[in-house]
């Protein structure tokens, strides 16, 4: 308790200075109170003799900071004690303890009883008001901890279920399927990036990609992204970087079979990259559905399957609910189904239609959702699952990709730098959030874990393999580089628009200056790469690289800087790269790890291994399953 | 007098002393004012950990020998902590029987020393508050979830920090 006293008297100072003042100042005390009984007790004019034997005995009572004498009557009770005290420290008495001999003092004991006498120290702790101790005192970091993952949780499923109500798309409410939408958000939140401005950022990004599905196609067909999401490997990587999904998993071993089945991975980016394949989906999904619920004790069903297997689901998905909202959807539309009991003779619905009856998109994600819990192999359930886990997929990568497109300007790829940086000059956050997002990192991860593939990405670059000496200085500044950008201060500076302010300006008077005078190149001394000429190996020229090479990764194919090309073509290549190596040297590591525990067919290894992209775990399930099969 | 051996003697000074200057961070007392070697202490969950703001209650038992040998510590307050076995026994190095450890973990001279007091000790308890030892924990279950878990530890120890506030 003496540290509530800490709490409430010195929240904002530096413990340490103090604590020193403190113990300097408690040794004088001691010293001073050493010699007290003789030198300072003329109060009652009597003799020392007397103060000392039976009329009063002195007492120092000391918290952390503080040390004050009391007297009282050999006689006095402890709640004299704690009446004088409560006077010399200027404390309601109810908020004081004191301690002594490893005992808290109770008002109706007396000092003789505790053997409390003259010149002894009685220990004495404020606490904080009684109503409040509990939180304020005890658990200041654990309230703080489990209130903001919570409230995060609570505003991104708020944003997006306010955005459901603004702009009714059935694809907004696909992304709040298990797997998706906010269920990734909450767990971005977890992170430590939740916060309510970057959940309404996803939340209007997400608005802004799903009420153009066309945004989302270009995003899909987008080069980089194709041949990020052709390897199924980065997919689980990202997904697998989320702890949300790592805990769902853990809790739901069937995700991890999913994500452990490349087939459907990709196809579920198949489906993802075709709109007319997911529109049919889900518009046949949306048909069924409201077709069963026409069907007498139809909607009932449909309401047992999400009682009964959903809400389960829900549970184990922790206190950080990401279906809160759409539970009070359910409940909402549940009582009022104008639908029930009769024949559906409406027309087919157009799903893509601005306005869309709720109870309808409402039980859209009720089954869709019970379909992905229970991983039933019947056609029907089994292709919204990949739809799920390709919105899912879209919203990673329009996380990853597409911050400069939540700003309404357009695709990415349609940007050149300069619009670029200018939205990021508007919304600098975006930066911050984008380079601190869990797949970014592990992206970064990839390059700083794997040199030597960023390495061949740049000599096998076409347009460097004509300047050697650029080749060079890439290739020395790009550990630089990823490091930098896995630096927070460096994500810090991206985000404060000042400084991105200056990095432009800077560039482009650089460029002007090139125009103007080609041949002067004194100025690469000072560290800034002119964009296509030689520019000098110096550290900090990785700034303006690594500015660039953000754009790069929204907007691949437009900046002609080759550094930010080279960015991009390195994510193609460590995308391809990999899967053009043949298996026995890709997973040479896993192979042997086989071999090791016994697995000793080769052939079958490395088969089991192409098929789960190199995870042991599932490989050696695989096999088994052959085997006893067989 | 004669009769009496060293070590209560020393336990005497320790107390009286302890008594006069007290130490921040715990008090220390006798459970039974007749026996010299039963000694009751309350810690005072130190600031800036997740033990903030509780009292624990804590027995030392000194053997007749001491301090030729450690005493042992057993907290009585419920406490959730890697280095404290669930009956609320304290594994700390300097509470170990004294010489080379058995296993080599522990260099002798981390463990029982004869210059060690009750102070000693309890500053030493009061540092493991603060930074437990995970590596050679007495409680398994709390070290596991500490490293896997920390949400849940914090539970665990703020639940404990407010029984302790309750049984005041």
């Amino acid at each position: 308790m003496e540290n509530s006293e800490n709490k409430t008297e010195q929240t904002t100072e530096p413990t340490n200075a103090m604590a020193e003042n403190t113990s300097n100042q408690t040794e004088n005390e001691a010293k001073a109170a050493e010699c007290e009984p003789m030198v300072q007790s003329p109060a009652p004019a009597t003799t020392d003799d007397e103060t000392k034997d039976s009329n009063l005995i002195n007492l120092t009572v000391k918290t952390p900071k503080e040390k004050e004498n009391v007297s009282l009557k050999p006689d006095a009770t402890i709640k004299d004690l704690r009446d004088e005290v409560a006077k010399k420290f200027s404390k309601p008495s109810e908020q004081l303890c004191l301690i002594f001999a490893g005992k808290i003092l109770k008002d109706s004991d007396t000092l003789a009883q505790h053997g409390i006498k003259d010149t002894f120290t009685v220990h004495l702790v404020i606490k904080s008001k009684p109503s409040q101790s509990v939180p304020q005192t005890a658990t200041p970091n654990q309230s703080a901890d489990q209130t903001t993952p919570i409230s995060t949780t609570n505003t991104a499923n708020s944003s997006s279920s306010s955005s459901q109500q603004s702009a009714p798309n059935p694809m907004n409410n696909l992304f709040n399927l298990p797997l998706g939408g906010s269920d990734f958000f909450s767990g971005l939140g977890s992170m430590g990036l939740g916060n309510s401005n970057f959940a309404e950022l996803q939340s209007q990004m997400q608005q802004q990609v799903m009420s153009n599905p066309n945004l989302m196609r270009q995003m899909l067909d987008n080069p980089m992204v194709q041949s990020l999401m052709s390897n199924p490997d980065v997919i689980r990587e990202l997904m697998m970087s989320n702890p949300q999904m790592q805990s769902l998993i853990e809790r739901n071993p069937e995700i991890q079979h999913m994500l452990n089945n490349p087939s459907l991975l990709r196809e579920t980016m198949e489906i993802a990259r075709n709109p007319a394949a997911l529109q049919e989906l889900m518009r046949n999904h949306d048909r069924a559905l409201s077709n069963l619920e026409s069907v007498p004790g139809g909607f009932n069903a449909l309401q047992r399957i999400y009682r009964e297997i959903e809400e389960p689901m829900l549970n184990a998905t922790m206190n950080q609910n990401p279906f809160a909202a759409l539970q009070n959807n359910n409940l909402g539309t549940s009582t009022e189904n104008r639908q029930a009991g009769q024949e559906n003779t409406q027309p087919l619905p157009n799903p893509w239609g601005p306005r869309q009856d709720q109870s309808n998109t409402t039980t859209n994600q009720t089954t869709a959702t019970s379909a992905t819990s229970t991983t039933t192999s019947s056609s029907n359930t089994s292709s919204t699952t990949p739809s799920s886990n390709a919105s899912n997929m879209n919203n990673i990568f329009s996380q990853l990709l597409g911050s400069g497109s939540s700003n309404g300007a357009g695709l990415p790829g349609s940007n050149t730098m300069q619009d670029y940086a200018q939205q990021i000059l508007q919304n600098p956050r975006q930066m911050e959030q984008m380079l601190g997002t869990p797949y970014m990192q592990s992206i970064l991860q990839m390059m700083s874990t794997n040199p030597e593939l960023s390495r061949t990405i740049v000599e096998n670059s076409p347009q460097l393999a004509s300047n050697p000496e650029l080749r060079d200085q890439m290739l020395r500044s790009l550990p630089n580089m990823v490091q930098q950008l896995q630096n927070p201060e460096m994500r810090s500076l991206l985000s404060n628009p000042d400084a991105l302010q200056a990095i432009m300006q800077i560039q482009q008077g650089m460029q002007r200056l090139q125009s103007t005078a080609p041949s002067l190149n004194l100025l690469s001394g000072l560290g800034f790469p002119l964009s296509g000429s030689a520019p000098s190996s110096n550290t900090s020229s990785t700034q303006p690289n690594a500015q660039q090479t953000n754009n790069s990764q929204t907007s691949t194919t437009t900046s002609t800087n080759p550094p930010s090309n080279y960015f991009s073509q390195m994510l193609n290549m460590m995308a391809n790269n990999t899967l053009n190596q043949p298996p026995e040297q890709r997973f040479a590591a896993q192979l042997e790890q086989l071999a090791n525990m016994g697995f000793i067919n080769r052939e079958a290894n490395i088969q089991a291994l192409t098929a789960t992209m190199g995870d042991v775990n599932a490989a050696i399930d695989r096999l088994l399953s052959q085997q006893s099969q067989l | 007098m004669s009769a009496t051996p060293q070590s209560a003697l020393l336990l005497q000074k320790q107390l009286k002393e302890l008594n006069k200057n007290p130490v921040n961070g715990f008090s220390a007392g006798l459970i039974d004012d007749n026996d010299i070697y039963k000694w009751e202490v309350l810690i005072i969950g130190p600031p800036d950990t997740l033990y903030e703001g509780g009292f624990f209650k804590a027995h030392l038992y000194f053997p007749v020998d001491y301090p030729l040998r450690p005493p042992k510590m057993k907290f009585v307050s419920e406490i959730w902590h890697p280095n404290i076995d669930k009956n609320g026994d304290v594994c700390i190095s300097i509470l170990h029987e004294p010489g080379d450890d058995k296993y080599g973990y522990e260099k002798a001279e981390e463990r029982w020393l004869p210059v060690h007091t009750v102070e000693t000790i309890l500053l030493s308890v009061i540092s493991m508050l603060a930074d437990p030892n995970y590596e050679s924990p007495a409680n398994v279950d709390a070290a596991k979830e500490w490293r896997e878990n920390q949400a849940e530890f914090k539970k665990r120890v703020a639940r404990c920090v407010r029984k302790s506030q309750e049984s005041l």
